[in-house]
Formats: C-alpha cells, sequence, structure tokens
C-alpha cells in the first residue's frame, strides 16, 4: 500500500507539486490525467524517490505504513525494483545503446535478489514470454537498436518486473508507440496487473488509453490534483471545468467536418497555454484560462470537496 | 557505411609503421644500438649502416628503431596511467557532484594553469632525471585532461534516460557508472588518448632532448637530437634522422585521433 498525503515539491521557481494525495493498494489500477507540466511525472518521482535534489518536500508518503519521506538514497535503492518499478516513454532512449537487452533486464536481480548470471537469464527468458516478446532466445542477446518499438517497450516492462514489485508505475508508456501497438502495450499492463495483483499507476495524457487501462482516475492540472474519481464516472460526467475542457477537446471520428451551415467545425480547445511554474497564480491554477472562473479564484486555492475531491470554487458554489 | 576519412588512413598508416617498427626492435635490430665502433664514426649509408652511423660509430637505424620502442614504452605507460587516474577522477567527480566536483575540478583548472611541458620539466627535475620520472611527469599531466574529457562526457550521459531507468531499477551510482556511464564516454575517451599519445611522444623526446627523459645508453630520439646539435655542420644528418621520426609518429597519433573523432562524432565533421 502505498499512500502519499499532501505532498508538496517546492523548487526556487515554484511548486511542481501542490498538496497531492494519492492511495494505491495492491491491485488497484490508477490513471494520472493531465497536459504536459501538469505534475504527472514528478507524482510518479515521487512515488520511486527520485525527486531532483534541488526540490524541498513537504507532506508524507507512507508505503506498508512505514514512513518514507526522510528515507536516504540507499533506502531507496532498496525500494526501487522491489516494491515499486517504472517504465519510461521513450523505450529507446531508455535503454543503454551499447548493453545487450538481457543483461539490462539481469542486471536488478542479480542485484537485489543476488542471482547468478545463468540464474538471472533463466528469469530473464520466463520474463520475456510473459511480457509477450516474440523467440525471446534470440532476443536475449540482442542490442536496442535491433528491436521495434513495441520489443523495446515489452523489454522496459520486464526490466521493471524484474524484482515482482508490488506497484508498477508507467509513465506515458504509449506516447512514442504506434496506436496499434499502443493498445497492445496497454493491454499487456492491464493484464500483468491483474495477474500478479500489482498496483498499476498509468500516466497519460491519452484519455482512451486510460478509459481502456485503468478503474481510477486523478486529473492534473499544473501541479494539483483538480479530480479523482472512478474512471468511467468522471470520464462520463465530469465536474472540474479543466476536465470537461480536455474531455472536450478530443477528437470525435464520428462528428461531421462542418456544420448544416456549411461552416468548418472546429475542435474546441481550452484557451491559453499552461504558464511556466513561476507565472503560477496563487489560487486555482487554472484561473486565467477557465470558461466559469470567479473573483476569488485567482488568490484562493479551492479545497477539494465532494466524492470527487473536485477543487473548484464555481463547483464548490453550485452544489451549496 | 561511409567512406574512413583521409586523416584517419594516413593517420593509421604512420601509426602502424611506428608501431610495427618499435615491436620489430624487440625482437631485431640491424645492428646493436649501443655497440661503439669509433673507427667506423660517421660513416655513410652503405649496405651494412643503412643510414650510417654516428659521432661514436654507432648504427643509426638500429637506433632509430630502439628509440621508437622506448618513445612508445614512455607515451603508452603515461597515457594510461594518467588517462586512468583522470578518468576515476572525471567519473568520480560526475557521479557525485556538489562540492566533491567543485574540487576535482578546480584542481585540474590548477593543472591546466602550468604549461604542461614546463610543469614536466619541474617535476623531472625536483626528482632526479630518469624514464621512470619522465614517464611519472608526463603522466601527472595527463590527469586533469582526462579528468575534464571523462567528467564533462559523463555529466552528458548522466541526464539520459536510460540513466533514469537504472535508477528506477535500484541501482547504485558505482553500478551506473561501471556499467551505464564508462562504455558509453569510451570513444570520447579513446579518442583523448591517441591525441595524448602523440602529446606524450613530443613531451619524452623533449624532456630527453633536456637530457631529463633517457639516459645513456639507452636511445631516445630526443637524446638523438641535442647530441647531434653540437655536430649540426659536420654531420647534418644525425639530427634530420631522429626529427623525422618525431614528426612521423607524432603527426601519426594525432591524425589517427582526429580521425577517429571523426568516425566516431559525426556532427564534428566540417563540410570539406
Amino acid at each position: 500500500m502505498f499512500e502519499m498525503r499532501n505532498m508538496t515539491v517546492r523548487f526556487v521557481i515554484g511548486e511542481a507539486l501542490r498538496d497531492a494525495s494519492l492511495r494505491v493498494a495492491p491491485g488497484d489500477r490508477v490513471g494520472i490525467v493531465g497536459e504536459s507540466g501538469s505534475g504527472k511525472s514528478m507524482l510518479a518521482a515521487c512515488l520511486m524517490g527520485m525527486v531532483p535534489d534541488a526540490a524541498t518536500l513537504s507532506g508524507t508518503l507512507t508505503i506498508d505504513a512505514i514512513d518514507m519521506t526522510q528515507a536516504s538514497e540507499t533506502t531507496w535503492q532498496t525500494i526501487r525494483a522491489r516494491r515499486a518499478a517504472m517504465i519510461f516513454q521513450e523505450p529507446m532512449s531508455a535503454l543503454n545503446p551499447l548493453r545487450r537487452v538481457g543483461d539490462t533486464v539481469a542486471e536488478p536481480m542479480r542485484v537485489h535478489l543476488g542471482l547468478s548470471k545463468a540464474q538471472a537469464m533463466a528469469r530473464v527468458m520466463a520474463l520475456f514470454e510473459e511480457v509477450g516478446m516474440p523467440d525471446p532466445v534470440a532476443r536475449l542477446r540482442m542490442f536496442p537498436h535491433e528491436l521495434s518499438g513495441g520489443q523495446r517497450q515489452r523489454v522496459l516492462i520486464a526490466l521493471a518486473l524484474a524484482c515482482d514489485p508490488e506497484l508498477l508505475i508507467a509513465d506515458e508508456p504509449t506516447t512514442a508507440l504506434d496506436a496499434n501497438v499502443a493498445l497492445k502495450i496497454t493491454d499487456l499492463l492491464v493484464h500483468l496487473s491483474k495477474s500478479r495483483n500489482m498496483a498499476l499507476v498509468f500516466i497519460s495524457h491519452d484519455l482512451a488509453a486510460v478509459a481502456r487501462a485503468t478503474t481510477d482516475v486523478a486529473v492534473m492540472y499544473g501541479g494539483d490534483i483538480v479530480e479523482r474519481g472512478p474512471t468511467a464516472e468522471v470520464l462520463a460526467a465530469p465536474e472540474h471545468p479543466y476536465t470537461q475542457g480536455l474531455l472536450a477537446a478530443r477528437p470525435d471520428p464520428r462528428a461531421m467536418p462542418r456544420d448544416a451551415d456549411g461552416v468548418r467545425r472546429r475542435l474546441p480547445t481550452i484557451p491559453g497555454t499552461v504558464p511556466p511554474l513561476y507565472a503560477m497564480a496563487q489560487g486555482c491554477r487554472f484561473s486565467g484560462r477557465c470558461s466559469s472562473e470567479r473573483s476569488e479564484c485567482a488568490k484562493v486555492k479551492p479545497k477539494p470537496a465532494g466524492p470527487r475531491d473536485v477543487a473548484c470554487h464555481a463547483v464548490l458554489r453550485e452544489a451549496t | 557505411m561511409r567512406p574512413l576519412p583521409v586523416n584517419f588512413i594516413i593517420g593509421a598508416v604512420l601509426v602502424a609503421l611506428v608501431v610495427g617498427v618499435a615491436a620489430l626492435s624487440l625482437i631485431w635490430t640491424p645492428h646493436d644500438p649501443t655497440n661503439l665502433n669509433i673507427r667506423g664514426k660517421f660513416g655513410d649509408p652503405s649496405a651494412v649502416n643503412w643510414l650510417g652511423t654516428d659521432q661514436l660509430g654507432r648504427d643509426i637505424v638500429s637506433q632509430l628503431m630502439a628509440a621508437a620502442r622506448n618513445s612508445m614504452t614512455v607515451a603508452l605507460v603515461a597515457v594510461l596511467l594518467g588517462g586512468s587516474i583522470g578518468v576515476a577522477l572525471g567519473l568520480l567527480a560526475s557521479a557525485i557532484g556538489g562540492w566533491v566536483e567543485d574540487i576535482v575540478m578546480r584542481l585540474a583548472d590548477l593543472g591546466f594553469a602550468f604549461p604542461a611541458l614546463l610543469f614536466a620539466i619541474m617535476l623531472a627535475a625536483v626528482f632526479g632525471p630518469s624514464l621512470t620520472n619522465a614517464v611519472l611527469a608526463i603522466a601527472f599531466i595527463n590527469i586533469p585532461i582526462f579528468a575534464r574529457v571523462a567528467r564533462a562526457s559523463a555529466n552528458q550521459i548522466w541526464t539520459r534516460e536510460y540513466v533514469l531507468a537504472a535508477r528506477a531499477a535500484g541501482m547504485n551510482k558505482l553500478a551506473i557508472t561501471r556499467d551505464h556511464i564508462l562504455p558509453n564516454i569510451a570513444a570520447a575517451v579513446i579518442v583523448q588518448a591517441t591525441i595524448e599519445f602523440a602529446v606524450a611522444i613530443l613531451a619524452e623526446a623533449a624532456l630527453s632532448y633536456l637530457g631529463l627523459g633517457a639516459q645513456p645508453p639507452a636511445s631516445s630520439w630526443g637524446r638523438m637530437l641535442s647530441e647531434a646539435q653540437t655536430l649540426m655542420y659536420l654531420a647534418p644528418e644525425l639530427a634530420i634522422y631522429p626529427g623525422l621520426c618525431i614528426v612521423i609518429a607524432v603527426l601519426g597519433f594525432g591524425l589517427l585521433g582526429d580521425g577517429l573523432r571523426d568516425i566516431t562524432d559525426p556532427r564534428l565533421v566540417r563540410a570539406r
């Protein structure tokens, strides 16, 4: 059980994560959704104890009720791989070009589990089969450039599974892949989570992939978790204006390219861009781009409220 | 595959020549390079003495070959020694960062502040003239050079995603340095080593010329030069031959290093 409470990650120029709380129990499949710079990856870094040295942390992180907030790098090294593991967005750059992929996957087993080279290789074989690697024996001795994008991502998944972690964090695992390969990788992650009773934190800005992979979802904007709940409910009836905007901005293949008057239909967008950290509003960070903005929004940080922990003054006002 | 750069080919041929001759001298030279023959001094080139004999009647070809071997040995040991210490320091600085990195790199800056050869002369002068001290002096001036190259390349590799992946797999910095950083900076280090090899040959020649390197009767191009200096008008070829040897060796390793750099880092090749 990983539990993060009121975690704030502060850099000199601003806060990359504000008051984030997240609970992940074995077998949970949690999606983290948000655009670039929303703090998704910082949240993942917190769970792995891999926040850059320049940051100051406040809040607590416990793993099975053991406080990890003050844990040393050495302690974290025993947690990583064995309890929490991670896969990355770009499988090519996440593999050392000069190492055979079998050696890369075997490495954490030899370090953490003390296996001999032969034992480790036998396990790598089994893992390659589990992640659906075609012709695993031949792949063991190949270099990353000899594999396809999907196969590389399968190598990284095998690497993450090497020491049977309780939590797998997938940081935009399908962004760099073809649509059909992305689908297979997504399904593989769901299958692994179920068969191993392993928690999955699935970070993505691809709403379709999140809908397919997860049971619960947290929506992030500018370092805040603005809304959370069961994936199906949040995507069907979003409450926070940002979630609504995000969902409206999805291209709909069934929509006609022109409306009744023959005017070309435009894809709805959220106006503006995510401001840089130092320019973020003190209050709700979505203020300035929000369609239902109120006078207090830019100054006062909205408190998460309701069953979905929606952090929005406008939604709160309506409810009361 | 792209054709090999011209500088690489020329460099490789010259290096092969010098190294081949040096290797050959281990098992065979036409004559004993230290064998004096006062009667046959200043001999002209002949079937017996291919390039003639020097002021003491020693065979010049044999001396040049023995000197090539000494030069290669000095340069090899000096670059390996200075290079491994320098690379180790650079990797350490890069892995730990913070004040350790600051101290190591400022010390390297200090090393750069002294003219390298002058520094080697000083060391050789303080610890006494001998081939061993020359090797140590040349190795010492190589340390900051390799420390800088290793640290700069390693800092780049530390930002790669596969290093992040290795950290996420619970690897400590030592294991990451060994398995990921070192193999990926090897190309840059090897290029630098080849270039420093040329510099080391030159430094050895200079030290020996000044009498701070190889001591008689050991042969050295630099010492042959200094001995020939007083006889410049009598027998200029005695200075020309070792001089040419130094040029060939230094040029060969320099071009080879440049060529290797062009091959390993195509971005640096200018449009020709």
